[in-house]
């Protein structure tokens, strides 16, 4: 019979139960999609394999300490074989991981800030600064990827100089992370900005405004939380195109020999010969992880974006 | 229109059908009456069938098998008749006698008023540049002249050219000047032949004349029938450009190609065991080396942004003691497989004429160098890193060129052992082209600023040794230097050996050379890598080395080999014989189609069809079950 | 479609391709290295040398038309500068000569390049439009069902390896292993032709494998966006009603909800050609097929900015010309876009 006074920690406590709730059915959720799962557990693999692959292996094995003999075919001492300089394929393979995964965190991190940054002030902002951004977008959408990264890397090794070094990255490969980044935004500035538009579209937007809010309030409170959500999708699905982008470019040789992704590794393999001399062991570990690797991230990608977007008719 | 799900199914089957039908052996081109092809591999483009513009070995070759030289190279490199069928050697003057009768491939006339024109284009170059070569085209052939001491030529005759030398040297044979026919080229100057385009099909003397040149695959030759010489078996000859030495290796095992240039030691091993194609190793006449940037040395000059970041690179106890801590055979053994020799002076082993072994040669004895180290004050500070004289830890700037993973592979040894001395090396790979001006000081031009500590990289040389010497004078500091040292000693010795009187007394000089630049450490030597080549011998006999000791077929200085070659599958005599070529090709020829994949045996290959073949498999059966228990996500996705 | 739209688009693509051009000059005479450090190890290199053919390519006239200097500030203006000489020579169809194949013309050099790509990447979309649209539809169509299971597993896993990944074992075993096909190249070495037949029969038995490798990246990807925008499109108002009304499944997939999942293929197909024809650089060197691809591996290393500049030039210019074609033929196909 008493009035029930709702109090601001009530709307609070609320809100957290709200957000418990909705995590728990999206697990739930996520965990009926098989594939997703499987994507989930092959990336936990390899996150713990990046992380701290010495554990597993020991640390990356050098020219002057490769005991093997060139190109050995897998036996008990190396299960995966050796290289041409002698040195342990599985070694090389599970230190590949770090570099591989590094490249591909970092450069997805560029990807989504910029790409991120500029569709949600495109789409909110709208009029000419949307028109200049996408235009923008646009241009960059247009340019031939590859042939870019392979003019712009020479360019930004000069910018960035010999020395740098990020997350044990040396400045090589920092160059094909930028690449990446400069070159992969643009998608990622037009989804977002397609997803920002509809949010913008839907009422409440509207009734805030009506309520006085202020544009940053409303970007922050009700654009942005309903953007994440994509914005986390496109993460995964980006980080699987930065993946392959780096394999694709390390093998083409803008790799570097001192810290072996597994495109580097493929490269070492075509410049020793070993397609013709039949040393599978030297190419086939480094494939499939990368195959695993983009193909994991493509699924929980996948599902994430299922889940966390759903299409359904007239809501658009 | 969409089409119809069954006009799409067509068209697939369609091109399957297509598809289907290729598998069959391609309609055999070979017939009675075809060419006999000799189909050459390298992984080396060309860049122009220009001879004075070309700067690769490949673009030698071309213009050599189109054209003569004065005189040609013999097995042993010795001067065998080539534009000219003899020659007569006085104290100042060459007579070379032209070959009567000799025609072009187009018919016309060849004569010494041909050759002299081709002389003349060099020599006009070096006279209009101040008595200085390197300005005839790309710079190559001219400095041959100049070299071998040529002021003048004359031309009294048709068949008459003589050459005024300032010396008796035999240089004179070695120079590479093409005789290119003048009534095609003679409006062209020394200014303007570099740039003239010489478009396929080319008129030559030589054996073979390029006919058909596509940028990117490959360059055909066709026999020249007005040739004065021996007619090679072969009617045609294509060099053939390859990506990587992987496609070209399966090409030679599949007989697609007869001759491989530049395979890597691991494929040679695997190549020696298949029996139809024999492996040959060639000397190298040239190195990989570390230059330290030395620049200063000798006069105390320092670059303000640039120069060696430690002065420690200028002193030649610091220089000496880090020759100890590289091991030379584990390298040859590692990088080159074997095929290759221990590094030490700059002439070459292969040129045993020229060539000493230094008289206080350096171990791999890592305590050794770290003695050195500490003897010459350079020591280590508490955390390991060892000190220069000015209190600075040493941090060496490591450049080699992206060209070749020997250079890759190198450095990685470099890094580690140097490592082990406390001196921390950062390597980095570059295109040439910014390698080339990396290494530039300022005496190159504005801008240049030498930033850089060790430059790995190599050189290759030609006959005679002074084309490699001069790279350590004084005045190669901005043009061809990568050390920047100077040492007026070392000139004075150059221009006296270049002037000896005697083989003997060129030799004395150059050993004393030689040392000199080794005990100063101006470079450290890693190797001479070999040169690996391949062939088959099922289809073309006869193949020679050249030089006899330790070349190799083709690519090499002449192209007599060409003509020498005979057909294998002929029980005949094994002389070459003249005119048999043409009509003995019915039975031997080369089987074009490339498949039914002749000469794969070997147990890896069978291991790796079976494992290709699981994998595909694999591939199928993952797909299979990864959605097999897809029932909640096909259903209640709708929303 | 209106004619505003078309002279929108029209002009939107001129201004594009302007930017392009300026885009391609900046970037690579940004590259460090000059091009007559080309020059190889050549002992006798002099700097006269060096100075006379940088005058002879114009390299010494200043980069760009206004140069702003610092010490002591002042701006000037440079009529003649290497900018102005680039776009003016460009929109002339001057390309320029390449520095690496001395005297010949950029166009030569590109143009003998261009069939061999073209008709890669012509014919692999070609098959892999035909086929992975076919194969998504159809997943998409009866989702969950076998199709989809098997195809968008096989399709996913395509979808996920590089080309060169995809081609390696493909010569393994086809060429070098069972040698039904050759392992690289477009025809046989050396080899003369008795018909135009025979030489035309030879091409496409060194074309298939290569064109098996792109094909099948290819499906890859088409078919899982083709699946995705049927399952979009099937769940959509019209579909429903037309399935209401008693029209059969395959009638409802065929005339309603495939040619309208068909047009944001069509976009996408356009955009894609941009980065299909870089993806296939890896393909080709693979194959050792002589295309476009091989030629700008090349041209990288030896630093030969005209043919890099043409390459990208041309690459730029079709993608905005393809999105042209696409935007112009959406305009005609959807009904929704008549402003």
């Amino acid at each position: 019979m008493s009035a029930t006074i709702i109090t601001a920690r009530d709307l609070r406590n609320e809100r957290w139960r709200l957000r418990i709730r909705g995590a728990r059915t999206f697990a739930g959720r996520f965990v009926r999609r098989s594939d997703g799962v499987l994507g989930l557990a092959i990336l936990a693999v390899f996150t713990v394999l990046a992380l701290a692959p010495a554990l597993f292996v020991g640390p990356l094995e050098s020219v002057t300490t490769a005991s093997g003999g060139p190109l050995e075919p897998p036996s008990l001492t190396y299960p995966l074989g050796t290289d041409e300089l002698g040195r342990d394929m599985l070694n090389l393979t599970v230190h590949g991981a770090r570099i591989s995964m590094t490249i591909g965190l970092l450069a997805t991190a560029i990807t989504i800030f910029v790409g991120a940054f500029v569709g949600v002030v495109a789409g909110f902002t709208g009029g000419a600064t949307d028109n200049v951004l996408m235009r923008t977008t646009d241009f960059f959408l247009v340019l031939p990827t590859l042939v870019l990264a392979i003019a712009l890397a020479p360019v930004v090794l000069e910018v960035i100089g010999t020395d740098a070094e990020i997350f044990g990255i040396r400045a090589t490969l920092i160059v094909i992370v930028i690449v990446i980044g400069l070159t992969s935004w643009a998608t990622t500035a037009r989804i977002i900005r397609s997803q920002v538009l509809s949010v913008k579209e839907r009422m409440f937007v509207d009734r805030a405004r009506v309520i006085g809010s202020g544009s940053g309030r409303i970007m922050r409170r009700h654009i942005f939380p309903n953007v994440v959500n994509l914005i986390v999708a496109q993460a995964v699905i980006t980080f699987a195109l930065a993946v392959f982008t780096e394999t694709t470019l390390a093998f083409i040789g803008l790799g570097d020999p001192f810290q072996p992704s597994w495109g580097q590794i493929l490269n070492a393999a075509q410049e020793a010969g070993a397609p013709g001399l039949g040393a599978w062991w030297y190419i086939v570990p480094p494939a499939v992880c990368v195959v695993l690797v983009v193909l994991s991230f493509t699924l929980v990608g996948n599902a994430l974006d299922d889940i966390l977007n759903p299409k359904s008719a007239g809501r658009r | 229109m969409p089409l119809t799900l069954r006009a799409r199914g067509l068209r697939v089957a369609a091109s399957l059908g297509l598809a289907a039908a290729l598998l069959a052996p391609a309609a055999a081109p070979t017939a009675a009456a075809d060419p006999v092809v000799l189909r050459v591999g390298t992984v080396q483009d060309n860049d122009s069938l220009n001879p004075y513009a070309t700067l690769l070995v490949v673009g030698y070759e071309a213009f050599q098998l189109s054209y003569n030289l004065i005189t040609d190279f013999g097995n042993d490199l010795e001067p065998v008749p080539g534009f000219a069928e003899s020659w007569e050697r006085a104290p100042d003057r060459v007579t070379f006698k032209i070959r009567e009768g000799m025609k072009w491939s187009d018919g016309e006339p060849a004569t010494a008023e041909d050759a002299c024109f081709s002389w003349q284009l060099g020599l006009d170059a070096i006279a209009a540049n101040d008595g200085t070569a390197g300005y005839l085209g790309a710079g190559f052939l001219d400095p041959g002249l100049l070299d071998a001491g040529v002021t003048r030529v004359e031309c009294p005759d048709a068949t008459t050219m003589i050459a005024y030398t300032t010396d008796q040297s035999d240089r004179i044979y070695q120079s590479y000047m093409p005789i290119i026919p003048k009534h095609i080229w003679g409006d062209e100057t020394w200014e303007t032949i570099g740039e003239a385009a010489f478009d396929a099909p080319l008129v030559g003397t030589g054996p073979y004349t390029a006919a058909e040149w596509q940028t990117g695959e490959f360059i055909r030759f066709e026999r020249n029938p007005n040739y004065w010489g021996t007619q090679g078996f072969a009617d045609q000859v294509v060099i053939q450009f390859f990506g990587n030495a992987d496609t070209m290796v399966q090409a030679l095992k599949a007989g697609e190609i007869d001759y491989a240039r530049g395979v890597n030691a691991d494929q040679l091993k695997a190549l020696e065991s298949d029996p139809g194609i024999q492996t040959v190793v060639g000397a190298a006449n040239g190195w990989t080396q570390l230059a330290f940037n030395s620049y200063g040395s000798g006069t105390g000059k320092t670059i303000p942004d640039g120069g060696p970041s430690t002065q420690a690179l200028v002193d030649p106890a610091f220089r000496d003691a880090l020759g100890y801590a590289i091991d030379k055979p584990l390298l040859v053994e590692r990088i080159l497989g074997g095929y290759g020799d221990v590094g030490t002076t700059i002439i070459p082993p292969v040129l045993s004429q020229w060539h000493v072994e230094p008289t206080s040669p350096r171990t791999f004895d890592i305590e050794l160098a770290k003695q050195k180290l500490d003897a010459a004050g350079y020591v280590l500070d508490a955390s390991g890193a060892r000190l220069d004289k000015e209190g600075k830890p040493i941090s060496l700037d490591l450049v080699y060129p992206n060209t070749d993973d020997v250079y890759a592979k190198s450095a990685q040894f470099v890094v580690e052992w140097y490592g082990e001395l406390g001196i921390k090396t950062t390597a980095t790979a570059y295109d040439q082209g910014t390698l080339g001006e990396l290494v530039l000081p300022p005496e190159a031009g504005e801008g240049y600023t030498a930033d850089y500590d060790i430059e790995l990289w190599g050189w290759s040389g030609s006959p005679d040794p002074n084309a490699l010497l001069q790279i350590f004078r004084c005045d190669a500091i901005g043009s061809s230097s990568d050390s920047q040292w100077c040492d007026p000693d070392y000139d004075q010795m150059y221009d006296d050996e270049t002037a000896a009187a005697t083989a003997d007394a060129r030799k004395a000089i150059l050993a004393e050379m030689q040392n000199l630049v080794y005990d100063q450490a101006v470079y450290d030597i890693l190797f001479y890598d070999s040169d690996l080549h391949a062939y088959r011998t099922d289809v073309f006999a006869g193949w020679k080395k050249m030089p006899s000791a330790n070349g190799t077929p083709l690519f090499t200085y002449g192209t007599l080999n060409y003509t020498a070659l005979t057909d294998a599958t002929a029980q005949a005599s094994p002389e070459p014989s003249p005119s048999a070529g043409a009509s003995a090709g019915a039975s031997a020829t080369p089987a074009p189609s490339g498949d039914g994949g002749s000469g794969t045996g070997g147990g890896g290959d069978n291991t790796l069809l079976i494992v290709g073949l699981v994998a595909a498999a694999a591939v199928v059966v993952v797909g299979l079950v990864l959605f097999s228990r897809r029932r909640s996500a096909g259903t209640g996705e709708e929303e | 479609m209106s004619v505003r739209y078309l002279g929108r688009k029209v002009l939107g693509a001129i201004v594009t391709i302007f930017f392009i051009i300026v885009l391609n000059f900046v970037l690579f005479r940004m590259m460090p290295g000059s091009p007559e450090r080309v020059l190889l190890r050549n002992p006798y290199l002099t700097q006269e040398k060096i100075e006379a053919v940088r005058e002879q390519w114009g390299l010494n006239d200043p980069l760009l038309p206004i140069s702003i200097s610092l010490d002591p500030p002042a701006i000037s203006v440079n009529p003649a500068n290497q900018l102005f000489g680039y776009v003016q020579s460009t929109l002339t169809g001057d390309l320029g000569y390449s520095f690496k194949f001395r005297g010949q013309p950029v166009t030569e050099v590109i143009g003998s390049r261009f069939w061999p790509t073209i008709i890669l990447i012509g014919a692999a979309e070609a098959i892999a439009i035909v086929v992975g649209l076919a194969l998504g539809s159809y997943a998409g169509w009866r989702r969950g069902g076998k199709v989809d299971r098997a195809g968008s597993g096989v399709s996913l896993i395509l979808y996920s390896m590089p080309y060169f990944v995809i081609g390696m074992p493909l010569i393994i075993i086809f060429a070098a292993g069972l040698g039904w096909f050759p392992t690289s190249g477009m025809f046989t070495i050396g080899a003369t032709y008795a018909s135009p037949i025979d030489q035309l029969l030879d091409f496409l038995h060194h074309l298939f494998l290569p064109l098996a490798t792109v094909a099948l990246g290819l499906i890859g990807g088409y078919s899982i966006i083709m699946r995705s925008s049927i399952i979009e499109t099937r769940s959509e108002e019209y579909v429903t009603t037309a399935r209401a009304k008693g029209l059969t499944d395959n009638r409802v997939l065929r005339a309603h909800a495939f040619p309208n999942a068909l047009l944001p293929m069509v976009t996408i197909i356009a955009i894609n050609l941009g980065y299909v024809v870089g993806g296939a650089i890896t393909a080709e060197i693979v194959f050792n097929w002589p295309g476009l691809g091989t030629l700008t591996v090349d041209a990288l290393a030896a630093r030969d900015y005209p043919v890099l500049q043409g390459i990208f030039l041309l690459l730029a210019v079709s993608v905005v010309i393809a999105n042209l074609a696409a935007d112009i033929v959406y305009g005609y196909l959807d009904p929704r876009v008549r402003t």
